[in-house]
């Protein structure tokens, strides 16, 4: 398509929308009109107000619930569906400002991990190349590597614990259960999902942590393995739920047609459901990995709380941080650079989880589109 | 779905195989179960058991079921029961056996002292032999002998002694020692978790229905040890709890009912320390984030199945929603700190809490209130257009009604999650370790009008409150000890308390999903 072409496009489009706009302005009444415009306007003041920390804020909200009350009364139907946009735009505007705070707030830690690579300077490239975090004593350095193998170590475990327990105790509900028992399992997997994370941490805490210590004459009874495993416990339910999706999305008919063919049930799963609901399964899994991946309490409370690498590099018997717990052990306590380092591991985790959220999302349209609209 | 039929044909000459092949399949679950009691240390590998040492013992049934796995692939092969076997066990299987194969060689050889090359070399070697013995015999060969052997060879080192009590490897370079205590019974779950599979699929007669019986065994044992770990924790947290949630519980008296640990503080003029400020703070957070996350979250989903056009704009928004939901909580946390902290007053503040929470509470609302709206059927809302009502008085008076059921389930549930969530409110929310009962939130009484800006204010929400998760995460960070008389019996009271007040919210959502559908069918 040309530019000029693409340009007319453009304000045709526009002008469609104008049109559109004012017939519909000609066809509302001017009263509803009038109070659905001082309705959202005074939100939008209110919000910006707050954005600006005014302490003004009040009075733009106390002039939206006068004109919303007031509107309700008289011009309901139309501002039920304006307000009802507004709440609307709350998830993306909440993701926004998520992502705007946290990174802006971790702008100095970066700047401060500026490395020269081949002459160019690049900032944060310091909390990737060197694996040293020390807040405190001279040469205060914020490398992320050290909670990075962390995380990558916790969540390696996790996965090799609810990966393939998920996806069993999925197809188990999915296809095996007979109704009595699925109804028992189903709400158990639920509730599994349920217990606190510091429920699970203190338990690690109070009981794990010692028992290790001992049973493998640990300095300290830290362990990524062991954290891991919970960690895995707690992703579990996730990885259950999406995956039991996915397999139930599987047309009957697929199924049926494998069984009158004479296919045992395990037959039809494994060459029938589990390759057609295979990118759902997956999306599960992916999914799975970003709970684990932001599991903060049982980490914070289990680990040794040292920003270290561990020798060797697999040596899963000693825990030390995760990106997650350094967050919530160094928070109260950290200030200037040290605080902005701590946001920056807030970016990282956030990147890497929405990373694989999004992934999951475009799997599971994929798959859909696949089965024909099966939903 | 249907289930297999055992035909008379095949039934026949099977009995006594089929029946041995159950003992092994049960006789491989009860050396399960004992080694998993082994591993929890109740009950110790050195205890004698019918004269012999547990470990020994484990030994002497790893060894049986070792070679009456390898008799059953024999047996079938050789033409004595007429089984289903298939020309090979299958890729699957083979990998599987190369795995625990290359494992066992280099486990073995390297405490037989073997650098790392004899050890690569042995690991490799055992693995190719497995992989050869799984996949090219037939079927009943393949699956039965890899797994008896490992079954025997682990029999072995536990008859002979090789691996037993007092037996112990340090692992060097790791700075952790390996003792029989916890490897006898890993040993032992792991082979009978083999010998169990290989005699399902012998109990099966091989082939696609072997299959079948070996992959829900498996299947089952799962689900089942899933199931038993829940109750076990929930179990485990009840009974450590419960001295402390009933220390000093009366009924009668003065009051109809007393029950210190829930309505006291834990100051100096309390008897009996209590979580009441952390209770109370637990609920206003959850009625806070609440009144912000329910309207938001329903009105959202209103839009978007009611009114909006599928397009560009509903995409971003369930992008944005789920990309939402899994966010982990701990960047929820930072975000509270950064945005919200600022604007209420600089420090942490339940109304910082209650918004944070409410944040996360959002996208559950949303997603499931979007679930239940769109499986209103389309017949309510046609039938409501035909009668000339208009569009919004059918969303509110059809859609809406029809669709609470599955709104009010999901809000339930997402509130049990939230209301557990330590992470956020920990960077939010603060509060003491050892609220007194004076630092509990008052905040309905806490309303002050003034005529300057911001006009309306609430000191009670402008304080750093405590709510349970973050008080039982303070107490451990304390290292459990405090100006309290038993600060553990208190922290696991504490703990029975949260996991109660969580559990509650899922019981009743799971109970009204229950009664809900149960009033559909009728």
């Amino acid at each position: 398509m040309s530019f000029t072409t693409l340009q007319t496009d453009w304000r045709a489009s526009i002008e469609r929308r104008l049109t559109h706009t004012r017939a519909f302005v000609d066809d509302t009444d001017p009263d509803a009109l009038a109070v659905v415009l001082v309705s959202m306007g005074s939100l939008l003041a209110a919000f910006v107000g707050f954005l600006l920390a005014s302490a003004w804020t009040a009075v733009p909200l106390g002039a939206f619930l006068i004109a919303t009350g007031y509107g309700w009364a008289r011009h309901q139907a139309l501002l039920a569906r304006a307000v009802t946009f507004a709440m609307t735009t709350v998830t993306l505007i909440t993701l926004g400002l998520i992502v705007v705070f946290i990174f802006a707030e971790s702008i100095p830690a970066f700047q401060y991990e500026t490395t020269t690579v081949f002459g160019v300077s690049v900032p944060g490239f310091g909390m990737f190349a060197q694996a040293r975090w020390d807040a405190v004593s001279e040469p205060v350095r914020y490398s992320l590597l050290p909670m990075i193998h962390g995380t990558v170590m916790v969540t390696t475990i996790a996965t090799l614990v609810a990966a393939p327990l998920g996806v069993a105790a999925a197809l188990f509900i999915a296809e095996i259960a007979p109704p009595r028992v699925r109804e028992l399992v189903k709400p158990g997997i639920e509730i599994l999902a349920g217990i606190p994370s510091i429920v699970y941490g203190f338990i690690g805490f109070t009981v794990i942590n010692p028992w290790a210590s001992g049973a493998f004459a640990l300095n300290g009874g830290s362990t990524y393995l062991f954290v891991g495993m919970v960690v895995g416990l707690m992703a579990l339910p996730t990885v259950v739920s999406v995956a039991e999706d996915a397999l139930t999305s599987v047309p009957d008919v697929m199924k049926n047609g494998s069984l009158a063919l004479g296919a045992t049930d395990w037959q039809s799963m494994t060459s029938i459901t589990l390759p057609a609901a295979f990118s759902g399964v997956s999306a599960a899994v992916l999914l799975g990995v970003g709970r684990a991946i932001g599991e903060t309490m049982a980490a914070t409370v289990m680990l040794a709380g040292v920003p270290r690498i561990s020798e060797p590099l697999v040596n899963v018997f000693y825990g030390y941080e995760t990106l997650t717990s350094l967050i919530a052990r160094g928070y109260g306590s950290a200030n200037g650079v040290h605080e902005s380092a701590l946001f920056a591991a807030g970016v990282v985790l956030f990147v890497t989880v929405l990373c694989l959220s999004i992934g999951s999302q475009y799997i599971e349209a994929r798959m859909r589109r696949r089965l024909g609209g099966a939903e | 779905m249907s289930r297999v039929t055992q035909t008379a044909l095949v039934r026949d000459d099977r009995t006594l195989y089929e029946a041995a092949a159950g003992l092994a399949v049960g006789l491989s679950g009860v050396a399960f179960v004992t080694g998993l009691a082994a591993l929890l240390n109740i009950v110790a590998i050195d205890d004698p058991v019918a004269g012999l040492e547990l470990s020994v013992l484990f030994g002497v049934v790893l060894l049986g079921l070792g070679a009456t796995t390898v008799g059953f692939g024999v047996a079938s092969r050789f033409d004595y029961v007429e089984t289903g076997a298939q020309p090979s066990a299958g890729i699957v299987a083979a990998a599987a056996f190369t795995a625990i194969w290359l494992a066992v060689g280099a486990a073995v050889s390297g405490a037989a002292g073997l650098g790392t090359v004899g050890q690569l070399g042995v690991g490799v070697f055992l693995g190719a032999a497995a992989f050869a013995t799984t996949a090219f015999p037939r079927e009943d060969i393949g699956s039965t002998m890899p797994a008896g052997a490992v079954a025997v060879l682990c029999g072995l080192a536990l008859v002979t002694g090789v691996v037993g009590p007092g037996w112990e490897q340090a692992l060097a370079g790791y700075n952790a020692t390996l003792f029989g205590d916890t490897v006898v019974p890993a040993v032992v779950l792991f082979a009978s978790l083999v010998t169990g599979w290989s005699a399902a699929k012998a109990y099966g007669g091989f082939g696609a229905r072997g299959r079948n019986v070996g992959a829900y065994v498996l299947t089952y044992l799962v689900v089942g040890s899933i199931l038993a770990v829940l109750v076990g924790l929930v179990a485990f947290v009840t009974v450590r709890g419960l001295p402390g949630l009933f220390n000093g519980f009366s009924v009668g008296g003065a009051g109809l009912l007393s029950w210190p640990f829930l309505t006291n503080g834990a100051g100096l003029l309390a008897d009996i320390a209590g979580v009441f400020p952390a209770l109370l703070g637990t609920v206003w957070l959850v009625i806070g984030a609440v009144l912000f996350a329910v309207p938001t979250g329903v009105g959202a989903a209103v839009f978007l199945s009611e009114y909006a056009e599928q397009g560009r704009f509903t995409g971003a928004v369930e992008v944005a929603t789920n990309g939402l939901w899994s966010t982990p909580s701990i960047v929820f946390g930072l975000f509270g700190a950064a945005f919200l902290i600022p604007r209420f007053g600089n420090q942490k503040s339940l109304i910082a809490g209650m918004l944070t929470l409410g944040f996360m509470l959002l996208p559950l609302v949303l997603i499931t209130s979007r679930e239940a709206i769109l499986a209103v059927p389309d017949e309510y809302r046609d039938a409501s257009a035909a009668l000339g009502v208009s569009k919004w008085q059918t969303i509110r008076s059809v859609v809406l009604p029809a669709a609470i059921p599955g709104v009010t389930t999901g809000v339930i549930l997402g509130v049990g999650r939230i209301a557990g969530e330590t992470a956020p409110i920990l960077l939010t929310m603060g509060g003491g370790v050892l609220p007194a009962k004076s630092a509990a939130p008052n905040v309905l009484g806490g309303f002050q009008l003034s005529a300057s800006p911001p006009f309306v204010s609430n000191p009670a929400l402008l304080e750093a409150t405590s709510a349970l998760p973050y008080q039982l995460y303070a107490l451990i960070t304390a290292g459990l000890s405090g100006n309290i008389q038993n600060p553990q019996e208190y922290a696991w009271g504490l703990a029975l308390t949260l996991l109660l007040v969580v559990l509650v919210f899922y019981a009743i959502g799971i109970g009204t999903r229950y009664y809900f559908r149960r009033k559909l069918h009728q």
